[in-house]
């Protein structure tokens, strides 16, 4: 396990994506920048009436070990910190939680990823890459509303992987919903595989139950409101199908298939 | 001469006035990885209950203005587990130990208490007679002056070791149930736990906690802390621990000066886990700059119009 610290940096790059998604850069100084795909980080909104600190999963590390995250604009946080400017500072606490594991090199990668919940799911592929897994052996399906949702499509071809984007409306890649294109791509597979996801919870619970109906194993990045990150309140617990309760803050965000109640 | 930050209450000395509020540090595990324990006065533990509680289904949390509204309804390991597994680690940190212990019968409270006595390393009871949580016990002690004299007299009989009874804001007069906390044996007094709220969706119309009510803590409660410690510190020669949104040195000065010895930070702990570090640091400096050579030059100095 890597100690997670909290530190104080600042904004080295930021992007606009698109009309509500941002991606930023920082330039950690301590443990951060040892993080791993499906870690993450909790950010402070450097703002008084902003009480909670807002987890999001790290999108990638550069060689030079700055950190990037994509957000979406959702609420009244991430509203706040997308008028950051270059060079502002920022709070951030990780790595925290419990990272992906890495598939077997025989297995076909899964990847599942919706909205914005790609950015894990892309840096799980850029260090699989990276590890020597073959582009090829990964399947990117990546589904949202509209064009507008399938965010840094360039970046996820130029990786080589096979690239898979869904929209509900057609507008951009197959039209319907992601896990439709998934489960054929199963069926017509007679390879093993490993299944990865993170997204709306309508999308993991369908990701979940594929799992288990094609016996692939697999892990889901989930996610929850989280008051410390690093489970000392108790705030993010999910049941588990064995009963009891995990913290998604450090039991997860990452679980194995079919071990969560979605 | 570099001010001297040791206090003592009942007894017991502490390296420092700072400690972690209970339910917002589990049994120190999380904690100890982010920095050495040994900065803290004490480690309050979460509650213990007789047997071990899953707590209430989540959501249990809920953001609100300055504050945080939860009710994770006492989820802890229960006695045995606690004995078992989380003392060991507990025993080998050096720094003070003090249980919060809850139940929802006065026999459930002796027995835990009872337990407790037996081990040595335990240097304090914390009585949660005000949990706002959990239907069928917590605050109904601490909300009435003879339930709250008779579970102290109960524990005290058992637990040889100081006992701090934690008072709840809920109540019309808590200085009425200090005092029969103190007629009762209590040996200092933790102020204060969580306010009773509420908070609720305006597009859902649902409320954001499955338990509907919960604790309320955070900066948001700070004001209301100032003035309970202030007021029990008034009523009783019984040392004071003030707890309530605790998110700075600033804020640790302001209890000490409303009368508290010590304090305990929570929800701070949330969003600044290594809080305590920076205000120990940052204590010590005030400390130099205002020329006081003691925490008890600071402690009940409140300049009153």
């Amino acid at each position: 396990m890597i100690k997670p610290t909290c530190e104080d940096t600042f904004l080295l790059k930021k992007r606009n994506l698109k009309n509500r998604y941002f991606a930023y850069t920082f330039r950690p100084y301590t443990q951060v920048k040892k993080c791993k795909p499906g870690h993450f980080l909790q950010l402070q909104i450097p703002q008084t009436d902003i009480f909670f600190r807002r987890p999001f999963s790290i999108a990638g590390v550069t060689p030079a070990g700055d950190i990037e995250i994509i957000f979406k604009i959702f609420g009244k946080g991430t509203a706040l910190l997308a008028t950051l400017e270059k060079g502002d500072k920022v709070n951030l606490l990780g790595p925290l939680g419990v990272p992906f594991t890495l598939p077997k090199k025989n297995e076909k990668t899964i990847l599942i990823a919706g909205g914005v919940g790609f950015p894990p799911l892309m840096y799980l592929a850029v260090e699989m890459i990276a590890k020597g897994y073959d582009p090829k052996s990964i399947e990117f399906f990546y589904g949202g509303r509209t064009t507008d949702d399938i965010i840094e499509k360039s970046r996820i071809k130029k990786l080589g992987v096979n690239f898979h984007p869904v929209t509900e409306d057609g507008s951009y890649g197959m039209k319907g919903l992601v896990t439709k294109p998934v489960e054929e791509f199963i069926q017509s597979s007679d390879t093993n595989m490993r299944i990865y996801s993170c997204g709306p919870t309508g999308m993991l619970k369908a990701a979940d139950s594929l799992g288990l109906k094609y016996k692939i194993p697999g892990q889901l990045s989930l996610e929850a409101p989280m008051p410390c990150g690093v489970g000392i309140c108790l705030g993010c617990v999910k049941e588990k199908t064995d009963g009891g309760h995990a913290r998604v803050c450090c039991d997860g965000p990452v679980f194995e298939i079919g071990e969560i109640v979605l | 001469m570099k001010p001297d930050l040791k206090v003592k209450i009942a007894g017991v000395e502490f390296a420092n006035p700072i400690m972690t509020a209970s339910g917002c540090c589990g049994y120190g595990e999380e904690l100890a990885t982010m920095f050495p324990l040994s900065k803290l006065g004490a480690l309050v533990t979460k509650s213990i209950t007789l047997n071990p509680r899953l707590g209430h289904p989540p959501p249990r949390t809920a953001e609100t203005t300055s504050g945080m509204l939860n009710a994770i309804g006492l989820a802890n390991v229960g006695l045995e587990t606690f004995i078992t597994e989380k003392v060991p680690f507990l025993e080998k940190q050096p720094t003070k130990i003090i249980v919060n212990v809850a139940g929802s019968k006065l026999s459930e409270y002796v027995e835990v208490c009872s337990r407790l006595n037996d081990i040595d390393s335990i240097d304090m009871i914390e009585l949660n007679i005000s949990c706002p949580n959990v239907d069928e016990g917590g605050m109904e002690f601490g909300a009435d002056p003879v339930m709250t004299e008779k579970s102290l007299k109960a524990v005290k009989n058992v637990f040889k070791r100081p006992i701090i009874a934690k008072l709840s804001p809920n109540v019309t007069s808590i200085v009425e149930i200090a005092k029969a906390a103190e007629q009762g044996g209590a040996d200092a007094f933790s102020v204060i736990n969580t306010l009773l709220g509420m908070a609720v969706d305006a597009e859902t119309w649902q409320t954001k906690i499955t338990n509907n009510k919960g604790g309320l803590s955070g900066p948001a409660i700070k004001p209301v802390a100032l003035q309970m410690v202030n007021a029990v510190y008034s009523n009783s020669s019984l040392p004071i621990i003030g707890i309530g949104g605790i998110r700075s040195t600033e804020d640790v000065i302001e209890f000490l000066l409303c009368g508290a010895t010590a304090v305990q930070i929570g929800t701070g702990l949330f969003v600044e886990p290594t809080l305590p570090v920076k205000i120990e640091k940052e204590l010590l400096q005030y400390m130099k700059r205002k020329k006081t050579d003691s925490i008890y030059d600071l402690i009940g100095k409140v300049r009153k119009y």
